[in-house]
């Protein structure tokens, strides 16, 4: 959009730069022509400046997969059209399911309970047991049956009393006592990760195993695929804080991801830098803020939704 | 310079706390979402600040509103379907062709970039213009796909580039 006021001089200038290219690319100049355009570029400042912009424009152009760039600038445009006249039809055009979130919410309407990008719940039942919900989670849950069904996202459940909670996941099922315990469903894989009792494990491709507090497994395609211990730390999301211990800053932002609706990117050259600290995930624009802050990292918002980290260039 | 005259700090607060939760609810209804609708509306107020329409002399400040919130709505509205546009284009790729979501990204920031540089074109401009960049046509080439002359391809040209200019140049 042109916001300010163009003057006529600008106005010629760029006239006469696309009359120029024009004239090149028709393939119709001649000796003659070429010369004069080297004296038009010559004869002053701007009309070299417009030269040299104009020929940039080329090369944004130039990288582009030529058929995805043609379907989408091209695309029919009654939609437009229709939008101008009279605003109809807004609502159907939601953004596009991978730009909010990589899954599709398929899953979700099944769900009983859920939870969006950057929420949190708790639940807290009749005894005692508590159910938490991180964000952009979807399960089934029957406090009765005492079946918790995880289909998309993380949980943590504290269960009281002596009755077992059955916890169903895509590839695999735990039956948990009292004790705590964390899963985390994640495209094809799921993690148990034992806060508190023991956890019989039945992984779908009917391995059984028993873990201890303090033991994590994941699961991949129906089979038990590591047992290892972890940072109990890890698991502050319940507490509202995303914490991290010399963690490289890549790992730290697929994280800090999952909380933050639209889109968060950074520069390849950003992934092994080291971040410590722990941050409030109440506000993820703070956090942003503070990796600045603490990093050589510049935080570019082009809008709230659209977020893109690179290195600080240095200055001079 | 009256003691009459607000200072124009104080007119856009005003302005800002009258109208920011009609102007929302406007916008809400326009497009069945609030969320959006809320952040459309503090964009609208930026824009205000930044534009050069003194506040404090505003006779209907609602309509003005509403202009800065139509057009944001359509500048949305065009992202939105390009966005779709994109999405359906990278469907049909195979699957081995198919970008890497990091590079779908960068590919869509590009086009976003270019969509609102080629805004205001007209559509058989546009499509020339993209001829000739994206596939590497020859005007001759571009004549015998639009079923236009020569002598018009180059003239589309020259619109084309000479507003791309503009915009780079303002």
């Amino acid at each position: 959009m042109l916001n300010r006021e163009i003057s006529d001089d600008t106005r010629r200038v760029a006239r006469a730069a696309a009359r120029w290219l024009a004239l090149l690319e028709s393939g119709q100049a001649s000796e003659r022509d070429h010369l004069a355009l080297q004296r038009w570029r010559d004869v002053h400042a701007s009309h070299e400046q417009a030269w040299q912009k104009i020929q940039a424009l080329r090369s944004r152009f130039g990288g582009l997969p030529a058929e995805l760039a043609m379907a989408s600038l091209d695309r029919p445009d009654q939609g437009r059209r229709r939008m101008l006249k009279g605003m109809l039809g807004f609502a159907a055009l939601a953004p596009a399911a991978w730009l909010v979130s990589r899954e599709l919410p398929i899953d979700a309407w099944r769900a009983d309970l859920a939870t969006r990008v950057g929420e949190r719940q708790r639940l807290t039942l009749a005894d005692g047991s508590v159910l938490d919900i991180n964000t952009d989670s979807a399960l089934n849950f029957d406090a009765g049956a005492r079946r918790l069904t995880l289909l998309r996202g993380e949980v943590a459940l504290k269960v009281a009393g002596s009755a077992p909670f059955v916890i169903e996941t895509s590839q695999g099922r735990a039956t948990l006592g009292a004790g705590e315990v964390c899963v985390r469903q994640q495209g094809d894989s799921c993690q148990f990760s034992v806060l508190g009792g023991s956890l019989q494990l039945q992984a779908s491709a009917y391995q059984t195993q028993v873990l201890q507090a303090g033991q994590r497994v994941t699961l991949r395609a129906g089979r038990i695929q590591s047992t290892q211990s972890f940072d109990t730390a890890a698991l502050g999301w319940r507490d509202g804080v995303l914490m991290a211990n010399d963690q490289p800053l890549g790992d730290f932002l697929r994280e800090l991801d999952r909380y933050r609706p639209g889109i968060l990117r950074w520069s390849p050259a950003l992934e092994s830098l080291r971040v410590t600290g722990s941050f409030r995930l109440a506000d993820t624009d703070q956090i942003l803020d503070l990796l600045a802050a603490s990093l050589p990292v510049e935080v570019h918002k082009r809008t709230r939704y659209w977020v893109t980290l690179v290195p600080r260039e240095k200055t001079a | 310079m009256g003691s009459l005259a607000v200072s124009s700090e104080q007119a856009f607060h005003n302005l800002y706390r009258e109208h920011r939760s009609w102007l929302e609810q406007w916008l809400s209804r326009r497009m069945g979402n609030g969320w959006d609708a809320a952040d459309l509306s503090q964009d609208a107020f930026m824009r205000v600040l930044a534009g050069s329409q003194s506040i404090s002399e505003l006779q209907e400040p609602r309509a003005y509103l509403k202009t800065i919130g139509k057009r944001l709505l359509i500048n949305l509205y065009k992202r939105r379907s390009l966005e779709q546009a994109y999405v359906d284009a990278l469907a049909q790729l195979p699957q081995a062709c198919a970008p890497s979501p990091e590079e779908r990204w960068l590919v869509l920031e590009t086009l976003q970039a270019l969509d609102e540089l080629l805004d205001g074109l007209p559509h058989v401009v546009r499509r020339a213009f993209l001829l000739s960049q994206l596939e590497g046509l020859g005007y001759r080439d571009i004549a015998e796909r639009l079923g236009v002359s020569e002598r018009s391809v180059k003239r589309y040209m020259v619109q084309a580039y000479e507003h791309c200019l503009l915009v780079e140049l303002c």
